[in-house]
């Protein structure tokens, strides 16, 4: 009777050490990043993406884009990696699939490289479009920090979330094809995440720190800035959470592809743990948060440092202070040419915001009452130097903000030459500081705090006024400081102190 | 073209619609518009706007998958034609299309929804777009389904058109000036789309060889 003997199979061929099957996967890597590269949506897509970054490079308005304020700037690198994103999302998980649309999945089979690897090579593969990513944003935000205005300081955190999203994009490709494969699967997903980053926006909004879960937060970039620590924004927290994410979303179809090793777990235990860490840590203490908010608005000089130049006070939140100088000069200038005492007052120029109605907000600041003290904002550079001189001027003339707003009479006069005859380009800078860029009839006149008005004579005399020498005008003005600073002085008189044609009509300020 | 052969034709093609793509999106629509029910306080008209536009874009994303099938080149010689076949799934599509819209729209609370008639406008053309797109691939290229590239410019341009000023944009607000020539811009659109679908339909008699970055294809 013969028995069986079940031997052992003979040993195949030992796997190949660990180093060869790792660059096996990183050669797959390399190949699917190059495949990806022929993909029409990625083309297009990241062709565009570069594309416009480099216009908006190139074509720069000057103003206040020579001014930027970088705590801006790092967040709106954010947005537009998205439509990247989206590309390399459909296009990673369409080459995932690949094998199955055109069974031959069977036949990868037979491979000696696990699934769980390939999935590895194609989750690596979008790493090389984050890195892409990653240099146009640091190019963008380089080309910032380079302008000599530049103002502030940008966040790393807020820098990396661009790439970040197309990362994690890459990578969601990859887990959805793991988990639902199927051709429809990745773009509707795609409608209803960016639905969700919509909501968690306006979640955020609102004030509820759960939005901070969306990868990215749109908001409205319009608004009056703020120093960076009143932002409320952790973005290093943030940008860790994304992180986390990215790889335990990496775990997670890796996992799925059957790549149970022990490693892959204790990378999965960890990113959990990051990734709740990133989550919990970018909610901020919003106690502290709402009492600096309001010591910034209501208390400035608290957290501001003031330097002296020329006689004068300067005081802003120390991100500002290197347009401290500029501000200066525009108000030795306005300074200059008044007459009487005013020349030698000393002034404060206080930077000021208000948080009140949310940061960022196109908030209105109230018109100080303080003698001798000037508002100025936190945007520099185009129209805000022309609205910052009429508000030096209209201290000068009228001694506070607050009493600028209401007069109408020869001061106006004063202020508006005082702070327009004086600039480069007067006429034009005339045209700027007025709401309407009217140069006839009234008008409301732009300045920092409360606009200052301006009537249908008025803006005769001051035009006639910008027409002469502004040598002669400005010997007349200090010849009559006294009364071109007086509130029973009307227009008329005041245009024949100045010697120019005196308009018709009494002034209609209730207009 | 008989009838015998016409209704013989119905059940293949009936088992070939993509139904799973149409009632995932389909179905993600109705949440969505459902969704406006949920808040005690009636949306604003804005959201509703906002809400059925993207109804209709799910809707489109689930369509741009009907032209999809696998066995297209075994399918170019047979004697029923290609523009018959896809006339044949449009129109078996259309009727469940035309309730699914409809439901959408008495879905939204009636004080937060548009004008019905421009909406439905919107979400036809944005409906022949999803045709029209994977029917040019599918006439100028070899591709078989097309439907998951038809699916992602349809998407990556809507979200990009979201952008456009209003002055020369598709995706105005209600209450503008812009209001009607966007709509005219929508009913041009839908057009295009029509006639660029139903010039594609045909089954092109020479292969030509376009240009193929890659025969991966997406």
């Amino acid at each position: 009777m013969s028995t069986t003997i079940t031997r052992p199979a003979p040993s195949v061929t030992e796997p190949a050490p660990e180093p060869r099957r790792t660059s096996a996967v990183l050669d797959l890597a390399r190949f699917e990043a190059r495949e990806l590269l022929l993909q029409v949506p990625i083309l297009v897509v990241f062709g565009l993406y570069i594309v416009y970054a480099g216009l908006r490079l190139v074509t720069q308005s000057g103003g206040t884009d020579d001014y930027p304020i970088l705590n801006q700037i790092d967040r709106a690198t954010q947005a537009a990696p998205l439509f990247p994103a989206i590309a390399l999302l459909i296009c990673v998980n369409s080459a995932a699939l690949r094998s199955r649309k055109h069974h031959t999945a069977q036949q990868f089979e037979v491979h000696p490289m696990e699934p769980w690897r390939r999935t590895v090579a194609h989750i690596l593969s979008a790493v090389p479009y984050a890195a892409l990513t990653a240099v146009v944003v640091a190019v963008e935000y380089t080309r910032e920090t380079l302008k000599p205005g530049a103002i502030g300081h940008g966040s790393f955190g807020e820098l990396a979330v661009g790439p970040l999203v197309v990362l994690l994009a890459g990578v969601m490709g990859v887990v959805l094809a793991r988990l639902l494969p199927s051709p429809f699967v990745p773009m509707l997903f795609v409608i209803v995440g960016y639905l969700g980053i919509v909501l968690a926006s306006g979640a955020e909004a609102e004030g509820h720190r759960i939005g901070w879960l969306s990868p990215i937060i749109f908001q409205d970039n319009g608004g009056d800035p703020v120093p960076a620590d009143l932002l409320g924004r952790l973005a290093g927290w943030h940008a860790l959470y994304l992180a986390g994410l990215c790889v335990l979303l990496a775990c997670v179809a890796i996992l799925a592809a059957g790549g149970r090793t022990r490693a892959i777990k204790a990378a999965t235990a960890i990113a959990v743990a990051v990734t709740a860490v990133g989550a919990v840590g970018q909610v901020p203490d919003s106690s502290a948060l709402e009492k600096a908010r309001e010591t910034a608005s209501k208390s400035p000089e608290k957290v501001q440092s003031c330097a002296r130049y020329a006689g004068s006070t300067y005081c802003s939140f120390p991100e500002w202070n290197g347009v401290r100088g500029e501000w200066g000069e525009v108000a030795a200038r306005v300074r200059a040419a008044a007459g009487g005492q005013a020349g030698q007052t000393p002034l404060t120029v206080r930077q000021r915001i208000d948080t009140s109605g949310g940061v960022e907000s196109d908030a209105f600041l109230k018109p100080s009452r303080t003698p001798g003290q000037v508002t100025v904002g936190t945007r520099w550079g185009g129209n805000r130097v022309p609205e910052f001189a009429v508000a030096v001027a209209s201290v000068l003339v009228a001694g506070t903000e607050d009493e600028a707003g209401t007069m109408c009479d020869a001061r106006t006069i004063t202020v508006m030459w005082l702070a327009v005859g004086t600039a480069p380009h007067p006429l034009d800078t005339f045209r700027d500081v007025r709401l309407d860029d009217s140069i006839s009839g009234s008008a409301v006149i732009l300045a920092p705090t409360e606009p200052l008005t301006m009537t249908t004579q008025q803006t005769s005399v001051v035009r006639a006024l910008l027409d002469r020498p502004r040598a002669e005008v400005e010997a007349r003005v200090k010849a009559h400081w006294t009364e071109l600073t007086s509130s029973n002085t009307t227009t008329a008189q005041a245009a024949k102190l100045l010697g120019v044609e005196a308009p018709k009509g009494a002034d209609d300020c209730e207009e | 073209m008989s009838r015998a052969l016409l209704w013989a034709l119905v059940p293949p093609v009936w088992r070939a619609l993509p139904w799973r793509a149409l009632a995932v999106g389909g179905g993600l629509g109705l949440l969505l518009a459902a969704s406006t029910r949920l808040p005690d306080s009636t949306p604003s008209s804005e959201t509703g706007l906002a809400v059925l536009r993207m109804v209709a874009l799910f809707g489109a994303l689930g369509l741009a998958f009907l032209l999809d099938d696998p066995a297209r080149h075994t399918t170019t010689g047979v004697p029923v034609r290609r523009p018959l076949r896809a006339g044949l799934r449009l129109t078996l599509v259309a009727p469940f299309m035309a309730a699914w819209w409809t439901a959408a729209l008495f879905l939204i609370p009636a004080a937060s929804r548009p004008p019905a008639g421009f909406l439905t406008l919107e979400a036809l053309a944005l409906a022949a777009c999803a045709l029209a797109l994977p029917a040019t691939a599918i006439r100028f290229t070899t591709e078989t389904e097309p439907g998951r590239i038809a699916a992602f410019w349809l998407g990556i341009t809507s979200l990009a058109a979201c952008l456009v000023p209003d002055k020369w944009g598709l995706f105005v607000a209600e209450g503008t000036g812009e209001w009607d020539t966007a709509h005219m811009r929508w009913a041009v659109l839908l057009g295009l789309a029509a006639v660029l679908w139903a010039t594609c339909l045909p089954e092109p008699l020479r292969r030509r060889s376009v240009p193929h970055f890659t025969p991966t294809g997406v």
